[in-house]
């Protein structure tokens, strides 16, 4: 290759380059900011669903209009999300990953206190502590239920869309 | 030999004090023990304890932190009403301000403590509590939505797991992690005696309960309920109650929460929908 032509090669290459990193640049990013979130066809909630998002999501940001937000998704999809949904920063959520190293560190044993994550029933810890502290049944069963008690999200949504809240907001 | 040994775990240890890696502290105690120095591998296995008490709190001990707090809080409060659509309610109310707070990632539950007084508390992981007498004094579900996200807010900013990591109660905890709970369960109820006594008798500190308000405001908002709500139902409380920093020790009073809510509505331009859905909240807390 001679040198004038080795140049404009590399001066091709140094086009695309600063192109596709000026693009990656300015490319506004949102996130989730929900534990969950439809993407809609449109920018209202009467549009159909065209995908779901979750909590922590990066979505680049097409445009907007309005409480909403046009976005595309790491995979490519597009659709609209409620604004209020969404979050310009990264959340951070429960992220235990500092907590875990800690806790390996002091060498405890997690699943020694929790019997069953999830599962119904007091874990052994607070079972102890109940049994120490003289708690009756009665208030055992009552944070037992508490502790169990689980509404679908499906329903939220609907208690949300009866209420003409969120994106469902008249 | 016993030299070099010893002075590799001394190198070990140091490079887990930077590193801080459980793998190396591991490692260092091992060959502290195989250079027959039990002391050295002692003291490395104490360097790692106090190393690892300085890291927060995991969601799976939080959980056992906030169930014990719950089980006083429910023996305290002369246990919970036991009422299924209204229960059912306060829970909607409670998952659709926390689903788009800013920390949706974990569950919340709502119990409605059977006591005329008028409060509200959260422990940790997500157990939230109202009171029956603090339920008749709200009128709409904007006002509830508020209370919600107030006490959201408390677990979103791990406010009640700050107190029991500063304290010294803690200390001797975090040196076995939980499970201390079940080997050494003294320790593990001194810890929650000190944090319920926090939350329900001395208070958090006057800067986490506005934050609270301030940032449960905002979560309420993001719903779409009327941001002025919370406004009005504080203001009918210091009606109701005044500002004697007596009857609310464990609060700011309610003239300084006011003007901090207002403060945020105007700063961040919270906007005053109009959906407070009064009639919503009248059908669904007749029997309160």
């Amino acid at each position: 290759m001679t040198p004038p032509r080795l140049l404009r090669v590399l001066l091709i290459a140094l086009w695309i380059g600063l192109f596709v990193w000026g693009t990656e640049a300015w490319a506004e990013t949102v996130y989730v900011q929900a534990k969950t979130a439809q993407l809609r066809a449109g920018k209202t909630s009467l549009d159909a669903v065209v995908g779901n998002v979750k909590f922590g999501d990066a979505l680049e940001v097409v445009g907007r209009d309005g409480s909403w937000i046009e976005v595309k998704t790491t995979s490519g999809a597009k659709g609209w999300i409620f604004a209020n949904k969404t979050s310009s920063s990264k959340p951070s959520g429960t992220n235990d990953t500092l907590a875990k190293l800690g806790q390996s560190m002091r060498g405890s044993d997690a699943s020694a206190t929790t019997a069953s994550a999830g599962a119904r029933g007091l874990d052994k810890a607070s079972e102890g502590y109940a049994n120490r502290a003289g708690v009756s049944a009665r208030d055992r069963d009552a944070v037992d239920r508490m502790t169990a008690y689980q509404i679908p999200d499906q329903e939220v949504e609907e208690f949300l869309r009866e209420g003409g809240l969120g994106e469902y907001a008249k | 030999m016993r030299s070099n040994h010893g002075l590799a775990a001394t190198l070990i240890v140091l490079s887990l004090t930077v590193a801080g890696c459980a793998e190396v502290q591991r490692a260092g105690e091992d060959i502290a023990r195989q250079s027959g120095n039990p002391r050295l591998a002692g003291a490395i296995h104490g360097v790692g304890n106090v190393v690892g008490s300085l890291f927060p709190i995991g969601y799976e001990e939080e959980s056992s932190i906030g169930q014990a707090m719950a089980l006083q809080v429910v023996a305290r409060y002369g246990g919970v009403v036991d009422q299924p659509e209204l229960v059912r309610y306060v829970n909607l109310v409670g998952r659709a301000v926390a689903n788009t707070s800013d920390r949706p990632d974990i569950p919340y539950r709502v119990a409605i403590l059977e006591h005329e007084s008028i409060n509200a508390f959260a422990a940790p992981a997500g157990y939230i509590f109202v009171t029956r007498g603090l339920l008749k004094q709200i009128r709409n579900e904007a006002e509830l939505a508020a209370v919600l996200g107030h006490e959201i807010a408390h677990v979103s900013q791990k406010h009640i797991l700050d107190v029991i990591q500063r304290s010294k109660r803690l200390a001797g905890v975090s040196e076995a992690g939980l499970s201390y709970a079940t080997s050494n369960p003294a320790a593990f109820k001194s810890v929650i005696d000190g944090a319920v006594k926090k939350l329900l008798d001395e208070g958090l500190d006057q800067d986490k309960e506005t934050e609270a308000d301030t940032v449960g405001e905002v979560f309420a908002t993001r719903v779409g309920y009327d941001a002025e709500a919370y406004v009005g139902l504080l203001t009918r409380l210091r009606d109701l109650k005044g500002d004697d920093r007596a009857l609310f020790k464990t609060h700011p009073n309610f003239s300084a929460r006011i003007e901090a809510v207002q403060k945020t509505i105007q700063g961040k331009h919270l906007a005053a929908t109009g959906v407070v859905l009064q009639e919503r909240f009248a059908r669904m807390t007749k029997r309160i």
